[in-house]
């Protein structure tokens, strides 16, 4: 049984929509800026992938007004909002006890972090945001805003969470306990991972430059997608993105904050989707890499790539668009592996110079059209956790 | 789906010479997880360690002694929530200053299974579900999942949770706790809001295979709704669907918490059976937690002879446990079934 992309959505610094970002990508424009919204003694020390909307712009563009509703949750609206729609899904289809609805958020409601630490430390006189710090309140507030039907989940495995969301949905439709999907990720600019990931000294003073030799960190940034999937059979007379051929999902098993120098966890992932999806290294035709621009990822990622790979196939990281956007990357990277196949192109990767020594991979440097029926979209994440995806043509 | 080895850490005498018994009471509207000495992690790797993180690896580790598990799937609504707001809290006590990231990369949810990953050097499927009162539940699902895509295969599962000061101030300035002090034991003849905090960590070795299997899990089903009828018309369905019509289930174990206003689900749940199925409740043991469920199918998994007094609501006339049917509900929303079988001739 075939699980088709009959719908995407998305929201991030390089557009409000899949075409803005699709555009941007083409014409290399970046949305890593300095941050001009969100407050932080490093809002001019250290660039990101800032949304330029306003929580209140936002909620006013929704029309989401619900009492407690935090930007991560906006911006997943937003993204799911634009999916349900490309996927012509009614609200009764919404609705349906067989529709599931798999959310991922590292961040979720803790981008109040300010809120958050008076609720956490008073015993008195709550904000109106107590039920919205978790990152199962993002879905929560879709399924209760829509009233979701069937399964619904969260799934938080760092950065690769929203790649395992998509993994999750694909698996609920093939064994049968859904007919439809709604998979993705959402994450918000916090003071907590922006501190968090600072304090471990790897983000960038400047735009980041994923795969170079001199690479100095990584950009967080802030999105959401989703992907909404469904059985090829339900899928007559639709718009059909791609199909999922196969997934991944394995540790590394080595160390809570970065990987081993051999890559196993990212190997046996990409290896593992190419097994499901029985396909051979050579016929992926491109891969949307994890490419964080931290000397760890993008060192430890080209390790495993040549060592599954032999001859690495084109290759580039998109995070020099969007920075790094933790929980929702693997959805993003998603929606943009799907945009490669369905329009036969290449998106390049931002500010590559040198190639990292004793690796010298070249990730693609301009934007090209090609023919493509197989790409894989990495995610790795702290605590080891690393998957992979496997997109096909139909 | 099969429940090998189990173990569970809990406010109560679970962990080491099971006793339903001696009932451990509340002290400040808590039940907290009696922890064990935890002789299976170094002391300088458990010192590093935030309780969730400590209770989870400790519960897992000798579940996992002798088992090379295929994967490790975890539920926790909020991983280490102590270490999360340690870290918050230096970001805005500091204000931004120089922090120490160690709080940090142990405050993600999913630091329990990436920690038994790496403590058991298991390199295979690594997962963690967080929805919030149906954590438990879709970890159960994806290992149901992994059972049938891999039927050979064994897997971890488990769930943990903590009271933290923390969330606990936080659910309890929602009014999800008792504002007057209760104990545990006059739980269920409370007439307020809210309810009794509490926490634990349970793990399962889950298989297809029968043979020397405590329990078998016959099925469970999730539903989010806040209509008592819906839950009421979803459990009736799920009934017909795992049992058969002349089937009565011994139990039914409920998660009624003492909050007066989740008293209508578990009504509406209750008067779906009739005398023959004993009505009992976990919470007065457990507390209330977003993976309390997980506990209570391991309370299935190991039910004494005869059930304790202080768990029975209502004594059926039925004379073996059977099948029993777990419901619990989260806040009113999110509602849970499962299914429990216990073989009967058929024990380790």
């Amino acid at each position: 049984m075939s699980i088709l992309v009959t719908g995407i959505g998305i929201i991030s610094a390089i557009g409000n929509n899949v075409n803005e970002n699709r555009t941007s990508l083409i014409n290399k424009a970046s949305g890593i800026t300095t941050l001009s919204l969100f407050n932080s003694r490093y809002a001019g020390l250290r660039p990101c992938g800032e949304i330029k909307i306003e929580t209140t712009a936002l909620k006013n563009r929704l029309n989401a007004f619900e009492k407690g509703v935090t930007r991560s949750s906006l911006l997943a609206l937003h993204a799911f909002d634009e999916a349900v729609a490309d996927a012509k899904l009614s609200l009764s289809q919404l609705q349906h006890p067989r529709t599931a609805l798999i959310g991922a958020s590292t961040v979720g409601g803790m981008c109040l972090t300010d809120e958050l630490y008076h609720d956490a430390n008073k015993t008195e006189d709550g904000s109106e945001y107590l039920s919205s710090y978790d990152c199962a309140s993002v879905n929560l507030y879709l399924q209760e805003r829509y009233k979701t039907g069937g399964i619904v989940n969260t799934i938080n495995t760092a950065c690769s969470s929203s790649a395992n969301a998509i993994i999750y949905g694909a698996r609920l439709l093939k064994q049968g306990y859904a007919d439809i999907a709604i998979v993705g990720g959402t994450d918000s600019l916090a003071k907590f991972t922006i501190n968090g990931f600072n304090a471990l000294h790897i983000l960038s003073p400047d735009p980041c430059t994923p795969f170079d030799r001199d690479r100095k960190g990584l950009n967080l940034g802030e999105a959401a997608a989703f992907l909404v999937l469904e059985k090829e059979e339900n899928t007559k007379g639709k718009t059909v993105y791609a199909k999922i051929a196969g997934y991944g999902n394995s540790n590394d098993a080595f160390h809570p904050s970065s990987l081993s120098d051999a890559g196993d966890g990212p190997y046996l992932a990409m290896q593992q989707a190419l097994s499901e999806a029985g396909l051979h290294p050579g016929s992926i035709s491109y891969i949307n890499a994890h490419g964080t621009a931290t000397e760890n990822n993008d060192a430890v990622e080209s390790e495993a790539m040549l060592r599954l790979f032999g001859e690495v196939p084109d290759f580039a990281s998109t995070k020099g668009y969007t920075g790094h956007t933790l929980g929702a990357a693997g959805a993003v990277e998603a929606v943009y592996s799907v945009l490669s196949l369905f329009y036969q192109e290449v998106y390049p990767n931002l500010n590559f110079q040198q190639p990292i020594e004793n690796k010298e991979l070249i990730p693609v440097p301009e934007y090209k059209k090609k023919s493509l029926r197989h790409v894989m979209s990495n995610s790795f994440g702290f605590g080891g956790n690393c998957s992979s995806l496997i997109f096909s043509t139909v | 789906m099969f429940i090998h080895h189990n173990k569970c850490i809990s406010p109560q005498q679970t962990f080491e010479k099971t006793d339903w018994e001696v009932l451990h009471e509340s002290v400040e509207n808590k039940l907290k997880a009696i922890e064990p000495s935890y002789e299976g992690i170094p002391p300088g790797v458990l010192r590093r360690m935030g309780k969730a993180v400590r209770m989870g690896v400790g519960c897992a580790l000798p579940v996992l002694q002798g088992v090379q598990a295929d994967g490790i799937i975890i539920g926790t609504a909020n991983g280490g929530m102590e270490d999360c707001i340690k870290f918050l809290n230096q970001i805005i006590d500091y204000e931004e200053g120089m922090l120490t990231p160690g709080n940090f990369v142990q405050s993600t949810p999913n630091v329990i299974a990436a920690q038994l990953g790496l403590m058991t050097r298991n390199k295979r499927y690594n997962i963690t579900h967080v929805h919030r009162g149906l954590a438990f539940e879709n970890a159960m699902l994806d290992a149901s999942m992994m059972l049938h895509e891999n039927p050979q295969a064994v897997y971890l599962l488990g769930a943990v949770d903590e009271i933290s000061a923390y969330n606990y101030n936080i659910d309890h300035l929602n009014g999800w706790y008792k504002k007057e002090p209760v104990k545990s034991r006059n739980l269920y003849s409370s007439i307020t809001e809210g309810s009794l905090a509490g926490e634990g960590a349970v793990m399962f070795t889950v298989s297809n295979q029968e043979t020397n299997a405590v329990a078998k899990v016959k099925g469970f089903d999730t539903l989010h709704t806040t209509n008592e009828h819906t839950v009421k018309e979803a459990l009736a369905a799920f009934l017909k669907k795992h049992l058969h019509a002349d089937e009565k289930p011994g139990i039914f174990f409920t998660g009624e918490n003492g909050d007066n206003r989740m008293l209508k689900y578990y009504s509406a749940a209750e008067s779906v059976f009739d005398e023959a199925t004993t009505i009992a409740r976990f919470k007065h043991m457990s507390g209330e937690f977003e993976t309390a469920s997980a506990m209570a199918l391991w309370l299935a998994c190991n039910l004494p002879d005869r059930l304790p007094a202080h768990c029975i609501k209502k004594e059926g006339a039925a004379n073996s446990a059977g099948n029993i049917i777990i419901y619990n509900n989260y806040k009113g929303v999110q509602h849970a079934f499962i299914c429990v079988q216990k073989p009967v001739n058929n024990k380790e």
